[in-house]
């Protein structure tokens, strides 16, 4: 077991900034042992995630910040993403139905299929959200 | 790699050439590249061989393109899509809604 952080990074809440949360947690994927698929679909489905939030959370574009961690315990990779927005309301955040073509909606849909379980919660501070995800390691890092 | 777009005129149809990482900060540029093609041409193609990375407004670029040629009865295929696109083409269940084709002679 061990709860070393595999990635803490601070980047500011503008689209910028994704491709270095992208090119940190690809390099820090790397040093374990995943099937490809399964470190491109996660380093997506945290695009997502930061993605959403620089969206829908900030209404100013790069007037916040993000702060994420990610760690390995007990046989899961773990992920904490934190933004200092306004809460958001959970029950609005879900999959949508993919037989419908349409464009847009599809991050949560990324983040769904990618991890074992994900939720949002309210800061316990005045402000802000975290976004907890957690994706199971099988034998292999499959 | 420099991430860039640009629309190449072909013979049989305009073609969106995009190369890079697409994702939320140029995916608007995409986007209007697209339908600037769609409205200009009867086929339209956007070249994905060269893209190594495409999140989610990406693939709604793509969707919006092909709504808007299907809703102006005309082609919109996606040419040569790399492994990364394919795998999140699959992921959103449209890997089997685009026209995927692998060279400009598979257009119908």
């Amino acid at each position: 077991m061990s709860s070393r952080a595999l990635v803490r990074l601070t980047i500011p809440a503008k689209a910028e900034a994704l491709k270095r949360l992208r090119d940190d947690m690809q390099r820090a994927l790397s040093s374990l042992k995943l099937v490809p698929q399964v470190r491109a679909n996660l380093v997506l489905a945290l695009h997502e995630a930061a993605a959403n939030v620089i969206r829908h959370a900030y209404p100013t574009a790069g007037e916040g910040r993000l702060r994420l961690k990610v760690w390995h315990e007990r046989g899961f990779l773990r992920f904490m993403l934190r933004d200092d927005a306004a809460p958001v309301d959970s029950g609005k955040i879900k999959p949508r139905d993919l037989s419908e073509c349409r464009p847009g909606g599809l991050g949560v849909n990324f983040i769904d299929d990618t991890m074992d379980s994900w939720r949002i919660r309210p800061s316990s501070k005045k402000k802000g959200n975290v976004l907890i995800m957690r994706k199971r390691l099988r034998c292999g890092h499959g | 790699m420099d991430n860039r777009c640009v629309l190449i005129s072909h013979a049989r149809c305009l073609i969106v050439k995009i190369v890079g990482e697409v994702d939320l900060s140029w995916s608007a540029d995409i986007r209007k590249l697209i339908l600037d093609a769609v409205g200009k041409s009867p086929i339209s193609v956007v070249d994905l061989s060269e893209v190594g990375y495409i999140d989610s407004s990406g693939i709604a670029a793509l969707v919006e393109g092909l709504q808007t040629a299907k809703s102006q009865q005309k082609k919109f295929a996606l040419l040569a899509a790399s492994q990364p696109v394919c795998a999140v083409l699959e992921l959103a269940r449209l890997d089997k809604v685009f026209n995927l084709i692998d060279d400009l002679e598979s257009l119908a």
